[in-house]
């Protein structure tokens, strides 16, 4: 799995591509810690270029959303591939998260 | 073990949705297996089986870790917001849910899961 991290107004996007399975997951979760530690709270997870994940994957996802929210700020996903979508729709992420169609209107969301 | 499916799996080329489901639940399933049954610091060996039919794909897994039954576990609440949602769990969830059957059972010392998926299906 690459990241590429970006920003969009005050929101931190980090595109996400290729497997997020459990060998793949520690490095999304250090990433997102390092963010959290200097004092981003909203982070957009672009998963456009995102062909797999893995439960491993799905809870990185829960515990950033909690870390964020515990931070004053908020997680957001966008453009989800079909089969991430599954794996959102069957955990139930679906309905708890803020899903949007793109980076920028997800970053509009949490902005 | 995902070249293994891929390779398995190139010769009856079934749907993506149909092959994510395939390296999804057995990621999962030995993941467990080695995380949690493989704590001993003892060499250990699981083997994956694959059997395809017209419709419908077997994954049997068998390992040699104390005896554990995964889907005995307490099933997980898809509707909590996300301050409640425990953090683990959802492995075992997507397996039960992303297999058309799953089936547990204990002999000559191993764990043997037996997962079914149907083809090409609604699940």
């Amino acid at each position: 799995m690459d990241i590429i991290e970006s920003q969009l107004n005050a929101v931190t996007v980090l595109a996400l591509s290729g497997r997020l399975d459990g060998l793949a997951s520690p490095t999304l979760e250090q990433k997102v810690n390092a963010l959290a530690a200097a004092g981003t709270n909203k982070i957009v997870f672009d998963c456009g270029q995102l062909t797999y994940a893995s439960s491993a994957g799905l809870r990185v996802f829960l515990a950033s959303a909690k870390k964020l929210k515990g931070a004053g700020g908020k997680a957001a996903f966008a453009n989800l591939t079909p089969a991430v979508r599954e794996v959102f729709e069957l955990s139930g992420f679906i309905g708890i998260f803020d899903v949007q169609p793109t980076a920028a209107e997800a970053a509009a969301a949490i902005g | 073990m995902a070249a293994f499916i891929d390779e398995f799996c190139g010769a009856f080329a079934p749907a993506d949705k149909d092959l994510m489901a395939l390296h999804l639940a057995l990621e999962e399933v030995v993941t467990n297996v080695i995380n949690h049954g493989y704590v001993d610091g003892q060499p250990h060996t699981f083997t994956v089986e694959l059997a395809a039919e017209a419709r419908r794909v077997t994954a049997i897994v068998t390992d040699d870790a104390p005896a554990y039954d995964p889907l005995a576990r307490a099933e997980v609440d898809v509707s909590q917001p996300i301050e409640e949602r425990a953090i683990g769990g959802l492995g075992v969830h997507l397996v039960k849910k992303l297999m058309d059957s799953a089936r547990y059972e204990r002999r000559d010392g191993r764990n043997i899961l037996t997962l079914v998926r149907t083809l090409g299906g609604a699940a």
